[in-house]
């Protein structure tokens, strides 16, 4: 084959896009398997402090916001559909229809950090902190570590909870950021006109990116927020 | 530099036994494979070397058989091996019910043991990180021949490993979690232990010796007579160092003091000799005699001496007179303590150190 | 059962002309370092790789070198407890991180994956140059730790020392770590999607060599268990730096949890340092005996095998560690089983030889080193395997005689037959052939010196990370070091005569060793999308013909080393066997 029937997004040292396309969706779904083994030592640990602290674990887990975390993932999953309709617009050569799903999923991306950012806001200041401190902080609410004391629980156990909602939801977030980074090139790639129709398969990447984070907080939203939910106390 | 070490280090309890056939057994075996794969290679590399062929080499690409064949009997060769392990380490792991506990607890970086009468032991260590009295207390870990013993470990800091080679068992230590090991001793003599899991800077410097001593010796230690340590002081938690506490806090030190200007007997070596009383007679000093001159010291006065100590009716329960005698009966010659306490004399005791007229 | 060899051999092709010097090639394509820096091209990037392990591998070479000297004495003869903790923390991670890990996969792999498989360059060859950055940003941060005081963790870092007691720079060396474990995942990821979607039309998966299948073994490992440390090590940080964290016993953490997250990757870890090596031996025997390999299935087979069961094994690394009963039965029954695709390997590659035609340049030595070496490693594996003997050698020096047999005696005369038996195709240019085989023998000799005395004093129960001992292990301290000064001499030999070589040794031809692979069949050095692109290979038949005198192509091979060929008229020759694989008689092996 000469250069000049080459398609101009098929990269140079690939035969042809078919065996392009093939390469970049086995390479994600590697790297997806990757994530799942990232995570997965995390759960795997989580699992294991859950099975012997489940009291103090399940009473941490009940001062979680249900609420919030409820709205955070409507917006990913919701964001997860708008992904995969920017997947169908590249298909279908719709320029702006991909601009438009993939704005969509930025936004409800974004709003689920933007909501994060409210949830840390609270947590501090009622005092769900999992370290021995309360950073000064003196007008709290009501603090986790000597409720847990009155309730006959062992503090450090409940900071141990608390020590993996924070690491979790962290990581969780960052991969959250570093996907909304790939929808922005994304849209920078529709701009310089390179997701054609024959090319949609970098729009299929992605999104696959996008689905294991949002699939990640399907698992750990009730993980972290429903093992206590059948906890009632004032408060929350 | 010292000559070679024997080749099999010394085996001193029944799992170093068991540990050294399987050894050996998987040595041979393996040994016998690897040497039959060398074999094989030296006699292909110089039976088909360049210079002795053709050049033209057939076509091989492989044996079935040969494939089965090298698979099987090795998977079965180290299976043994697993089996023979296995029954090993159960045995390691399984301390018999009778044994007898000992805790001891890692710290960085030293242990401290402690056996089941409270007496406790200071194993090891870097001396330059100890404060004065864990310095004077560094001994070794005490162990009767021919008795299983159990320790039950836990670190107050970073992990740590109990290993004592001779007795091949190790077992890490742990903070916040108990671990055991067991041994069954068998051979009198000193022994190293080592930390085996590192811990920091002086992870090298926490080594320490077990003693493994006779029946007899084990008793008279536990009793704190024995001096199995590097000081001849009593052990640490044993009723003679308590007795020795007592022996300062109530003075006796003062008149007991032992040297040239005393106003009281030497007490080094008295226990079990026959004491010469004043006027005419004599005394076996055993504990009623020990225990009756604390409480009523001027019923029977030692000759040639006044009769010039006062009574601790009253001041001594009988758990101090026990550990008074202890004490007594651990005193070496040179081994009474100076007297360099200050503390309140007790009521009746005097306050000024009389010196005895020569 | 019989090994038959049915199918149809191919017709019959003269040798091809020695290709013409690639103008240009993949090295003088252009000369800037701005050229280099921003390469794509797979080669190139080999040896960036190359040449940073290669500094990687002196820096740990000289903290070995102030290990052994300090242990010449019982009280430490040069440096104090502190120092001594951060040089062997310093060996370790330098020597397992930033050298071995890397060292075949992201310097032959990447330069020979693509060649050997026909294909113009990797999967994401952009992807692969950030892998070489994001190695040498982690490289940085581990360098950085060492130079500002070093670490003294030892390189398993195990909490709590690590995460609360240690007053070294722990941060910064583990975030070297965790940053360059990211290049590695990168690393086997492009190499699997290469070896599933770029293979040469003909090159089915039962025509790789198994230099491939051993990479590929490795880069699965490299993505799955990679990022298990990943989360480890960030797990580690965050508890440092943060003061919370899930390995604290304080509020109910478990420290043995660090060591079952940690060994999960570490103990698949040392099979990616050692798959590849096998990888290379295999390559190599079969071109110096001129044979193909035995039970090419088998071999193949066995290194996944050891990938996947090589997952199973980790807490055999905690047999005392305070793991239960039940667990250390499991661990140490698995661990067996994982010890048999080894010895399979081994078998058959001793059975490689029989009946070839076998000559002793330094890559033959190197691949022969690394059998004789690797089958002492090995076995000694068993004893720690074994529940009953493990307890007394774990953490005494037979554990590190066992694992420097193995990583050493196996991976680096791995890569030394590798760099020895590629070179000519990297540089364009052969080395000298006295001094190679003279190197080899050194690092052989010097090896054996070095670590076995360190099997009997760890069986006399000396620990490790000691710089303080008991007198009595003096002397094989002393036989150790004096090993390892005979072996350093050894590994400083290439690094003279291969530089040498650059400028001063014989220009290579296409094919100096008469190999067979398809990475042969271009010109030394090659040009910058390996193959001539109107003629890019396809593949004809499975490796190691040697026997047929075919290359994969099914073209003939040119003359190789040593006496020439089968048809050859100069060579000792029997006269009755007609030239030719048509007429030749198959020997088959029941």
């Amino acid at each position: 084959m000469s250069a000049s029937t080459h398609s101009p997004v098929l990269k140079h040292h690939f035969e042809d896009l078919n065996q392009q396309h093939a390469s970049e969706r086995l390479g994600m779904w590697m790297f997806l398997a990757t994530e799942v083994l990232f995570f997965g030592g995390l759960f795997g640990a989580y699992a294991c402090y859950r099975l012997w602290y489940a009291a103090e674990f399940e009473f941490a887990s009940s001062f979680m916001n249900v609420k919030f975390a409820s709205i955070n993932t409507v917006f990913l999953v919701t964001s997860s559909l708008t992904m995969t309709l920017a997947i169908r617009c590249a298909k279908l050569g719709d320029k702006a229809g991909i601009y438009r799903n993939l704005l969509l999923t930025f936004a409800l991306g974004s709003a689920f950090m933007v909501l994060k950012g409210f949830e840390y806001a609270e947590d501090f200041h009622e005092g769900i902190l999992p370290g021995a401190s309360s950073f000064g902080v003196t007008d709290l609410k009501h603090n986790i570590k000597t409720d847990a004391e009155h309730a006959g629980l062992d503090t450090g156990k409940v900071r141990l909870f608390l020590c993996f909602y924070y690491i979790m939801t962290g990581i969780h977030g960052v991969h959250i950021i570093i996907g909304l980074g790939c929808i922005l090139w994304l849209v920078q790639q529709n701009y310089a006109n390179a997701l054609p129709p024959d090319n949609y398969s970098t729009v299929e990447v992605v999104s696959l990116y996008w689905h294991l984070v949002d699939a990640i907080w399907l698992f750990l939203m009730p993980m972290l927020y429903l093992a206590g939910a059948h906890i009632k106390h004032v408060g929350h | 530099m010292n000559s070679l070490p024997p080749l099999i280090p010394v085996a001193a309890s029944t799992l170093a036994y068991q540990f050294e056939y399987l050894f050996w057994y998987i040595t041979i075996v393996t040994a016998l494979g690897g040497l039959a794969v060398y074999a094989a290679l030296l006699y292909f590399c110089i039976a088909y070397r360049r210079g002795n062929t053709t050049g033209s080499t057939p076509r091989i690409l492989g044996s079935t058989k040969l494939e089965l064949a090298w698979t099987i009997i090795p998977t079965i060769i180290f299976f043994s091996f697993f089996f023979w392990g296995m029954w090993v380490y159960t045995k390691a792991v399984h301390p018999p019910q009778d044994a007898m506990e000992i805790f001891v607890i890692g710290k960085q970086w030293m242990w401290k043991a402690q056996y089941p009468n409270g007496q406790r032991v200071i194993i090891g260590g870097n001396p330059r990180n100890m404060t004065e009295a864990e310095r004077n207390s560094i001994g070794k870990l005490v162990l009767p021949i021919n008795r299983p013993v159990r320790i039950t470990m836990i670190s107050e800091d970073v992990i740590h490993d109990f290993g004592v080679p001779a007795f091949r068992m190790k077992m890490d230590v742990l903070p916040g979690r108990y671990t055991t090991a067991w041994y069954h001793p068998t051979k009198t003599g000193e022994f190293h232990i080592f930390c085996d899991q590192y811990c920091g800077t002086w992870h090298s410097l926490m080594v320490g010796k077990i003693n493994v001593v006779g029946e007899q010796e084990f008793d008279e230690w536990l009793g704190g007579m024995g001096s199995q340590q590097g000081t001849e002081q009593p052990v640490d938690g044993s009723l003679a160092f308590k007795g020795r506490q007592l022996f300062l806090k109530l003075q006796c030190i003062k008149c007991h003091s032992a040297d040239a200007k005393a106003a009281a007997p030497v007490l080094e070596g008295l226990y079990g000799t026959r004491v010469p009383l004043k006027g005419g007679g004599g005394e076996f000093a055993d504990p009623e005699y020990i225990k009756q001159s604390i409480l009523k010291p001027r019923l029977k006065v030692a000759q040639g001496w006044e009769p010039i100590m006062p009574s601790y009716e009253g001041q001594v329960t009988p758990d101090d007179l026990d550990a008074l005698v202890a004490y007594i009966r651990s005193l070496k010659r040179g081994t009474t303590p100076n007297w360099t306490e200050r503390m309140n004399p007790p009521v009746g005791a005097p306050t000024v150190r009389s010196e005895k007229k020569e | 059962m019989t090994t038959a060899v049915t199918t149809a051999t191919p017709k019959i092709v003269p040798p091809p002309p020695e290709p013409a010097p690639a103008e240009p090639n993949y090295l003088n394509i252009n000369y800037s370092l701005w050229g280099w820096l921003t390469t794509v091209d797979h080669k190139r990037i080999g040896i960036l790789y190359l040449i940073s392990i290669t500094v990687f591998f002196l820096a740990g070479g000289i903290a070995a070198g102030i290990v052994r000297l300090n242990l010449l004495a019982p009280d430490g003869a040069i440096i104090n407890e502190d120092a001594y903790n951060r040089a062997f923390t310093a060996h370790g991670v330098l020597m397992l991180f930033f050298f071995l890990i890397p060292a075949v996969p992201a310097v032959l792999g990447n330069f020979l994956i693509p060649m050997m498989i026909g294909a113009k360059d990797l999967a994401f060859p952009k992807l692969n140059l950030a892998s070489w950055y994001v190695f040498m940003i982690g490289a940085g941060f581990g360098v950085w730790a060492i130079l500002a005081g070093g670490i003294d963790t030892g390189w398993t870092l195990y909490p709590p020392y690590s995460s609360r007691s240690s007053q070294s720079n722990v941060v910064p060396g583990v975030f070297g770590v965790f940053i360059s474990g990211f290049s590695s995942i990168m690393t086997g990821l492009n190499i699997m999607v290469t070896v599933h979607k770029m293979r040469a039309p003909g090159m089915t998966w039962g025509r790789l060599p198994l230099f491939v299948w051993s990479l590929y073994a490795t880069s699965l490992i490299q993505l799955l268990g990679t990022p298990v440390v990943a989360i480890t090590t960030l797990l580690l940080m965050v508890e440092r730096v943060a003061g919370i964290g899930i390995f604290d016993p304080l509020i109910g953490g478990d420290p043995v949890l660090f060591q079952h997250l940690f060994w999960f990757y570490s103990h698949p870890a040392v099979y990616i340092m050692i798959l590849p090596g096998m990888g290379v031996v295999s390559e190599v025997l079969t071109c110096f005996s001129r044979k193909n390999i035995f039970g090419y299935h088998a071999v193949a087979w066995s290194s996944m095998g050891i990938a996947v069961v090589g997952f199973m094994l980790w807490a055999h690394h905690m047999f005392v560690a305070g793991i239960s009963y039940y667990s250390a039965l499991l661990f140490s029954f698995l661990s067996m089983l994982v010890a048999v695709p080894s010895a399979i390997k081994v078998f058959n590659w001793t059975g490689t030889l029989y009946k070839g035609s076998i000559t002793f340049q330094a890559p033959m030595l190197f691949a022969l080193g690394f059998v004789v070496l690797f089958v002492i490693g090995g076995l000694t594996g068993l004893f720690l395997a074994t529940l009953g003997t493990d307890i007394h050698l774990h953490d005494t020096y037979f554990v590190v005689a066992h694992f420097h047999f193995v990583m050493v005696g196996g991976m680096v005369l791995g890569y030394m037959a590798g760099i020895h038996f590629w070179w000519p195709k990297m540089t364009g240019r052969m080395y000298s052939d006295w001094w190679s085989r003279v190197a080899a023998a050194i690092i052989i000799v010097g090896f054996f010196l070095t670590f076995v005395p360190q099997f009997i004093m760890g069986y006399h129960g000396m620990p490790r990370r000691y710089p303080n001992y008991p007198q009595e292990f003096q002397v094989y301290n002393v036989m150790s070091t004096a090993g390892a000064s005979i072996l350093g001499l050894g590994y400083l030999l290439p690094s003279i005569y291969l530089t040498l070589s650059l400028f001063f040794g014989k220009k290579a031809t296409g094919n100096p060793w008469s190999a067979t692979g398809l990475e042969w069949a271009s010109p030394s050095p090659p040009p910058p999308f390996n193959f001539d692109e109107a003629h890019m290979p396809v593949v004809v038949c499975g490796p190691y013909e040697y026997a047929l005198g075919i290359d994969q192509m099914g073209r003939g091979l040119p003359e190789g080393p040593g006496l020439g060929t089968a048809n050859d008229p100069s060579s000792k020759h029997d006269e009755s066997s007609a030239p030719g694989p048509m007429n030749k008689e198959t020997e088959v092996v029941g």
